[in-house]
């Protein structure tokens, strides 16, 4: 038997009914003739889920995700088809919904437990070890208005995860608290996993993501795009949908003498690749069209984290390389080798402007993600050269 | 039935949103819950004074009578107000977590009827004094009072879902409720007894027929007659008036339970 099964799940938006309804809405739409205007959050959608697999859910902002997970959970009912779940639901998208400003953190995570549909007397039993999650031991007779809103957050992931459901649904809450809590959480959807649990996460980590899942559903515009392993789901988002459909936070500017027609992300065989190791070469290249004779361009490129750290930028020009003139179709490769960057997401942007910078003939900001893995277990963002020794004592 | 056994099912989390509603209202006061009582006792001290002051001699109008109408009165008010609120002011719940819709406005007639007790405490010794004190006593039938409390706290239930649900699909509920409440209030007997509208019944007799409907008429003059021993009244337009709401119980559920499955697209 399948945990959750959509068939032919479909959910419309009335586009008038957003905002708060008055009456006055209400009678016009009496007298209104003539079809309304319609938006379907999701449509269409049919699949279904073992038991006992961690289902990542990715796509762009607005494409249904969080409609997806409602129409699971119970909190919207669907326009039209069916949506089941096997077993008790839990879902991870109502952190601190339900909490009372006015009352105390002990009052709350009971009110909160209650809400989730846990027992009190596991409550009770679990209550010491709830708040040593959260830490928030000596906080926690104050009233939750008085929490900043990591504690706050804290302590609500704390009570849900004392949940024991058989389907756990997850919306993007792994990005809340610091590193510290977040890893905290981490190990606790890995307890569930472990457990047998059927997980769905929603997140735009996508390299969380792709360590966790045993399988992506990649959803656009209210459909089920994609089905399959993480990895190439993920590849497909970023390669088609993210760089095109201008879902990403992309910036593109210039004259366009020179165009920048394709880029191609090449991996150290050679084959097209969103996912880069980190130690191996990466190659970039640059397909180009120039509109007339263009005398010493400069070609640019720069990185950025997932989160837009700015990392690093270089161009032909720092590195003392005069290209004497372009015309018509080219191509310029850049190889990075080797890639000293970590696991994440992070963005490439390319740039051709003039020898003296005045001219920006095409500039794409942020236009190309790309995932890094790094499988020897280092942390942080880059690789630094490093090594340790023993030094006789002074 | 379906709503008796999940409420059944929920009543833990039942409980909990309505010690939430009264933990919550009083936290940061000085005087806490003793406001329940205070609030209705200066509101019952003030139409007495003004009746007293406005209506002259002639009027005969018993401190006991209002202190009960004022109280049973009060109720009512506190399950519309909050059962109003009971989505539009958990949005964030109603969104995001999947319970029985039913149990926001029913902990909100919980609450209620939690500070209705508490004024009872209060009442009953005041009355049983007052009569006392114009040489009656509080009659035996003050024992039957539960049943009527129960009937009282279903009749709010219905009123808090009609009122809870309308608010989520027009927010000119709120308004209409605010003018409702006081049109309701004077055609009530709250702050004078049925006796009062004696000489309009005279004159109109479907006026006072209709009068009767008004559930809230034969509740308050329900809590009167069996605290203070006033005549019971049993028209056919009061017996009618204690039944409708009884019928109209299956509508207002169906019509809740059709109208919940859209709160989370509206709020």
């Amino acid at each position: 038997m399948n945990a959750i099964e959509a068939q032919g799940l479909g959910k419309r938006y009335r586009k008038a009914g957003i905002g708060a309804p008055t009456l006055r809405d209400a009678l016009k739409r009496c007298f209104r003739r003539g079809p309304m205007e319609d938006f379907w959050a999701v449509r269409n959608l049919s699949f279904a889920i073992e038991p006992g697999r961690t289902i990542g859910v990715i796509g762009p902002n607005g494409s249904g995700k969080s409609s997806l997970l409602g129409l699971i959970a119970g909190t919207i009912t669907p326009t039209e088809g069916t949506v089941r779940a096997y077993g008790r639901i839990s879902s991870l998208l109502e952190l601190g919904a339900g909490f009372h400003p006015n009352l105390s953190g002990r009052e709350n995570v009971f009110l909160n437990a209650a809400i989730l549909g846990i027992q009190r007397a596991d409550v009770l039993k679990r209550f010491d070890a709830i708040v040593e999650f959260a830490g928030l031991r000596e906080f926690i007779d104050m009233p939750v208005k008085h929490y900043s809103s990591g504690m706050y957050v804290r302590l609500a992931f704390a009570v849900a995860v004392e949940m024991n459901p058989d389907v756990l649904l997850v919306d993007e809450v792994l990005a809340v608290g610091d590193t510290a809590f977040q890893n905290k959480c981490l190990n606790r959807i890995l307890d569930f996993k472990r457990r047998g649990k059927t997980i769905l996460l929603v997140s735009h980590a996508l390299e969380t993501v792709e360590q966790f899942c045993d399988e992506v559903l990649l959803i656009n515009k209210g459909q089920l795009v994609r089905r399959g392993p993480p990895g190439e789901v993920i590849f497909e988002y970023l390669h088609t949908l993210l760089a095109h459909v201008g879902m990403l936070n992309v910036e593109e500017y210039g004259t366009h003498e020179v165009e920048i027609r394709k880029v191609r992300l090449l991996d150290r065989a050679g084959q097209e690749s969103v996912r880069f190791t980190t130690g191996e070469p990466m190659y970039v290249d640059v397909h180009y069209h120039a509109q007339r004779r263009i005398e010493n361009p400069v070609f640019g490129f720069s990185l950025k984290t997932g989160n837009g750290i700015y990392l690093f930028g270089s161009n032909t020009q720092l590195l003392n390389q005069r290209i004497a003139a372009i015309e018509g179709d080219g191509v310029m490769r850049l190889t990075i080798n080797p890639l000293t960057l970590m696991a994440g997401r992070f963005l490439l942007s390319l740039a051709i402007h003039s020898w003296d910078h005045s001219v920006q003939y095409h500039r794409q900001e942020d236009c190309y993600p790309f995932l890094v893995q790094d499988d020897r277990g280092h942390h942080g963002i880059v690789q630094l050269q490093s090594a340790w020794e023993a030094r006789p004592a002074p | 039935m379906q709503a008796l056994i999940t409420t059944w099912r929920h009543r833990e989390l039942l409980w909990n949103l309505a010690s939430r509603d009264l933990k919550g209202r009083y936290k940061d006061s000085v005087l806490g819950l003793l406001w329940t009582v205070l609030a209705p006792l200066f509101m019952a001290a003030i139409y007495i004074f003004f009746l007293r002051l406005l209506g002259g001699r002639g009027l005969q109008i018993s401190m006991a009578d209002i202190i009960i109408g004022v109280f049973a009165w009060q109720f009512t008010v506190q399950c519309v107000t909050s059962g109003m609120a009971a989505f539009t002011g958990n949005a964030n719940l109603v969104k995001k977590v999947f319970f029985p819709r039913i149990l926001l406005p029913m902990s909100a007639v919980l609450a209620a009827l939690v500070n209705f007790l508490l004024m009872l405490v209060v009442q009953l010794p005041l009355i049983a004094f007052l009569l006392w004190h114009s040489g009656g006593m509080l009659s035996v039938w003050t024992l039957a009072l539960p049943v009527l409390i129960v009937y009282h706290t279903f009749f709010n239930l219905l009123l808090a879902l009609a009122i809870s649900a309308a608010n989520v699909y027009f927010r000119d509920t709120q308004h209409l409720v605010g003018l409702g409440l006081s049109a309701w209030f004077f055609v009530s007997p709250v702050m004078y007894p049925l006796a009062f509208i004696h000489d309009l019944a005279q004159k109109w007799p479907w006026l006072e027929n209709l009068y009767q409907l008004n559930p809230l008429t034969v509740i308050i003059t329900g809590y009167r007659t069996l605290q203070t021993g006033a005549p019971l009244v049993l028209t056919p337009a009061a017996i009618a008036g204690w039944l409708w709401p009884l019928a109209a119980a299956a509508l207002v559920f169906w019509l809740f339970d059709r109208a919940q499955r859209n709160f989370a697209d509206l709020l």
